[in-house]
């Protein structure tokens, strides 16, 4: 569950542009690897070797070669061409997951912060409820209910997530609600609505478009966790969560099976991670300049 | 882990009916692996699936309530029905009616006597549905039971069926206390059935493990045991451990002296390791596809025969099986079953042109951009659902991954859907409209499980286990002939029949027979899997120390 600390609301966006500075390591390696693997996502025959289901009974189980970049599995298939296929279901789980996330958590967070007193009270409980209800319990009660599927695991993990996102938009919004510029604009007689949808909105939620990026990554995680479970696309899918729970049963004659797809979850929650980082500590800035 | 056994003496052998005489006859005196022979101690031991009930239809039921109630008869090595519950048996000159003589001074662990009313009762309650596979065996074949007297019972038939004996030997015919059936809560008999058996169970923390208590007042121990007396170890904890890695690293760890279901790929290096290896190749209906015969694509037999041509089952199985699970070819019952068919299991060789060649013949003749054949617009989309983790293990679920892709070059699009166990058992696809073909196995001692796979269904007497919703009078005919015939080379023979039968219109194709396999570590003992369903045995093992 994501434990972010709401960000501190400031003034409107200014127009001034931040200075021109050397991009930091950390948000190279990030974009390389995000930029791979959206790469391997939109166009997996260009980057993997091999099929990704075709099985090669001779060269079962051999270890990481040149012939074989990732190793194979039990069947004899390519570990690496089936991770580079698996991208595309894996990110779009987490990108799925993270959109349904942040979309429940800014309709419920809004309400619960600008709806009158009994929508914000009945919101509130909800969340405070949904909140202390364990996220993976809910995912695995909404797997349950609706059958294994990628759908299932977006549905589940974004609702699964979004009672914690709901309570850092609801921060947001009643710190927007209460600065100066709303203040301001209320005083200047401009309606309720132009205050809601120019003002308090876009300057809550900006925050979110790095809590988006953290998101996906965290999504991913979370998916892999139903997947390694049992719970997750249905076979031969080479999810990565599913490559995972597949590899396992091998963990102690052919490890690479477990560490790879494992290596390559946490690559990508990394990534995802520090571009956030990144992302929000550029929106701060630029809210400074 | 706790293990408080003692040292065995001889007088405290002796005064518990002679078990150490018959463990200095069976067992070294001092094991390999190390130590002198323990008495008492908790065997502590990792299975696979967890069962609703201890008593039930499902094999993983059997195992259980093997350590807890006794049969009327024991299978031996060598496939013959040996004296447990009961001392001998005879048949009626017509073979309708088996009389069984009961052994005297046997009690339940409720204290009620076991009497051949008692057993007369369990056969009602078998077949009123108290055991679901007890249920379809009797079938057709049992009309009534009675007491003689106290110690004789007289089992009577509507149809002759000579294997009766051997039937009876599986778990799902363990005799319970009649005062406990109708005494106690459902609840109470489903999780802690009450049997004249070597142990009792203490207590159940579902979703963890079952504990059972050695009775030491047991006295009817089957003939076939390694040791005449009570259980030796005072406990065993039988665990419930899903993951086959969890408990191949617990056994490794010492946290666990036994471990159901070792996994293909580890199973070299446990025997390298020391550890010993039990394996046995279950009789029976083996792991096989059986094809959805009443509607969909596989209504056209040359579809069928098409799939089975398409699928390179040999090199699947030996390549994942780690050269462990045995390939089976035959549909029908697996290698190990009397009255095996070679010829059936010979039937479909690896022939791609031949899959393709058949396909053209049925009309598929179109490919969308996937490679997937059509016919008339429509897809040659095959529905595979299996039980994941309860029926199909990881291995099955890896090899049946390898026929997916094997069957997608001839132009199939096979969807496999794994079904968890409780969705699998509350009856998820088991229509014949949710699925193109049946994946299972269906564990068995005699060929007679035919009658249970094949028997036309019908409005009157519907067959829910005809899962290839298949109904020929002249498959059934074999069959029934096969479970009738008095000597033993006519049974075999017309089982053969329904086999071939079953190959030739491609109703069902074998993939591997299930295994039943046990490791364990060397401070165990004398843990042996009983032959009629593999399952282990507990009354015999003791512990070394």
């Amino acid at each position: 569950m994501t434990t972010l600390a709401p960000a501190p609301v400031a003034p409107p966006v200014s127009a001034s542009r931040p200075r021109r500075r050397r991009p930091a390591p950390s948000l190279v390696a990030a974009i390389a690897v995000i930029a791979f693997l959206l790469l391997a996502a939109a166009w997996p025959a260009l980057l993997a070797t091999h099929s990704p289901t075709a099985n090669d009974f001779a060269a079962a189980l051999q270890p990481p070669s040149f012939a074989h970049w990732f190793g194979t599995d039990e069947a004899g298939r390519d570990l690496y061409s089936r991770v580079v296929w698996g991208a595309r279901e894996s990110l779009l789980i987490g990108a799925g997951a993270a959109t349904v996330s942040l979309g429940l958590a800014v309709v419920l967070g809004t309400a619960a912060a600008l709806g009158g007193r009994i929508l914000s009270g009945v919101v509130g409980f909800v969340l405070e409820v949904a909140f202390a209800f364990p996220a993976l319990l809910l995912a695995l009660l909404l797997v349950a209910v609706l059958g294994p599927s990628a759908w299932t695991q977006v549905l589940a993990v974004g609702i699964g997530t979004a009672p914690g996102y709901a309570r850092i938009v609801r921060a947001q919004v009643l710190a927007a609600r209460s600065s100066g510029y709303v203040e301001a604009a209320v005083a200047l007689g401009h309606p309720r609505r132009r205050i809601v949808l120019r003002q308090i909105l876009p300057n809550a939620l900006r925050p979110l478009v790095a809590i988006f990026a953290l998101s996906v990554g965290q999504s991913i995680v979370w998916a892999s966790s139903l997947a390694f479970l049992g719970l997750g696309v249905a076979p031969p899918s080479s999810e990565w969560g599913a490559l995972l729970d597949a590899g396992r049963a091998y963990i102690t004659r052919a490890p690479w099976l477990v560490v790879i797809p494992g290596l390559v979850i946490v690559a990508l929650a990394l990534a995802a991670t520090s571009l956030g980082g990144h992302l929000r500590t550029a929106l701060d800035k630029g809210e400074k300049a | 882990m706790s293990t408080t056994a003692r040292p065995v003496r001889p007088l405290v052998a002796l005064a518990a009916g002679g078990a150490l005489l018959a463990l200095a006859g069976c067992a070294p005196a001092t094991a390999s692996g190390g130590g002198e022979p323990l008495e008492g101690g908790t065997v502590v031991y990792a299975h696979q699936q967890e069962p609703a009930c201890v008593f039930g239809g499902w094999i993983e039921q059997a195992y259980l309530s093997y350590q807890v109630l006794d049969s009327l008869l024991s299978l031996d090595e060598d496939g013959t029905a040996v004296p447990w519950l009961a001392d001998s048996y005879e048949v009626s000159d017509d073979q309708l009616a088996w009389t069984f003589h009961l052994k005297g001074d046997v009690t339940f662990t409720d204290g009620s006597p076991l009497t051949a009313g008692v057993v007369a009762h369990n056969f009602d309650y078998w077949i009123a549905g108290g055991n679901s596979t007890a249920q379809v065996w009797l079938d057709g074949y049992y009309t009534s039971a009675e007491a003689l007297d106290d110690l004789t019972l007289v089992v009577h038939l509507a149809r002759p069926y000579p294997r009766l004996p051997e039937t009876l030997t599986q778990g799902y015919f363990g005799i319970q206390s009649q005062e406990a059936l109708e005494n106690r809560s459902e609840e109470q008999n489903c999780e802690a059935p009450i049997g004249t058996g070597a142990f009792t169970v203490d207590s159940w923390s579902r979703g963890s493990e079952i504990v059972l208590k050695r009775n030491p007042d047991y006295t009817s121990w089957p003939a076939n045991a390694k040791h005449q007396g009570p259980a030796i170890v005072d406990t065993v904890e039988w665990k419930f451990v899903a993951d086959a890695t969890t408990r191949v690293a617990a056994l490794r760890s010492g946290e666990v002296q036994a471990i159901y279901d070792v996994p293909a790929v580890e199973w070299a290096s446990l025997g390298d390791e020391g550890y010993e290896l039990e394996k046995y190749v279950t009789a029976g209906r083996p792991q096989q596809l059986t094809f959805t015969t009443s509607r969909g694509v596989f209504a056209d037999e040359k579809v069928r025969q098409a799939f089975a041509y398409s699928l390179d089952r040999e090199s699947a199985v030996e390549t994942i099986g780690q050269g462990l699970i045995p390939f089976e070819g035959n549909g029908g019952v697996s290698q190990s079953t009397p009255g095996y068919s070679q010829k059936a299991a010979d039937r479909y060789d690896y022939d791609p042109d031949q899959a393709n060649a058949l396909l053209d013949e049925a009309g598929w003749t179109g490919r969308d951009d996937d490679g997937t054949r059509t016919k008339d617009g429509e897809r040659l989309t095959v529905v595979l659902p299996y039980g994941a983790g309860s029926i199909i293990n990881a291995d099955g679920a890896a090899i049946l991954q390898a026929l997916q892709e094997q069957a997608t070059k001839v132009g199939f699009d096979v969807q496999l859907v794994p079904v968890p166990q409780s969705e699998f058992f509350a009856g998820a696809y088991s229509t014949a409209e949710e699925k193109d073909i049946t994946v299972g196995y269906w564990t068995a001692v005699t060929a007679g499980i035919l009658y249970i796979n094949w028997r036309p269904s019908t409005a009157d007497h519907p067959n829910y286990w005809n899962n290839a919703f298949y109904n020929d009078s002249t498959l059934e005919g074999y069959i029934l002939e096969g479970n009738s015939a008095s000597d033993v080379d006519a049974q075999n023979a017309a089982y053969q029949r329904a086999q071939e039968y079953i190959a030739d219109h491609a109703l069902a194709i074998g993939v591997y027979d299930r295994l039943s396999t046990l490791a364990v570590g060397g401070s165990l003992k004398d843990v042996w899997q009983e032959h009629s369903q593999g399952g282990p045995v507990f009354h015999d093992a003791y512990l070394v120390g």
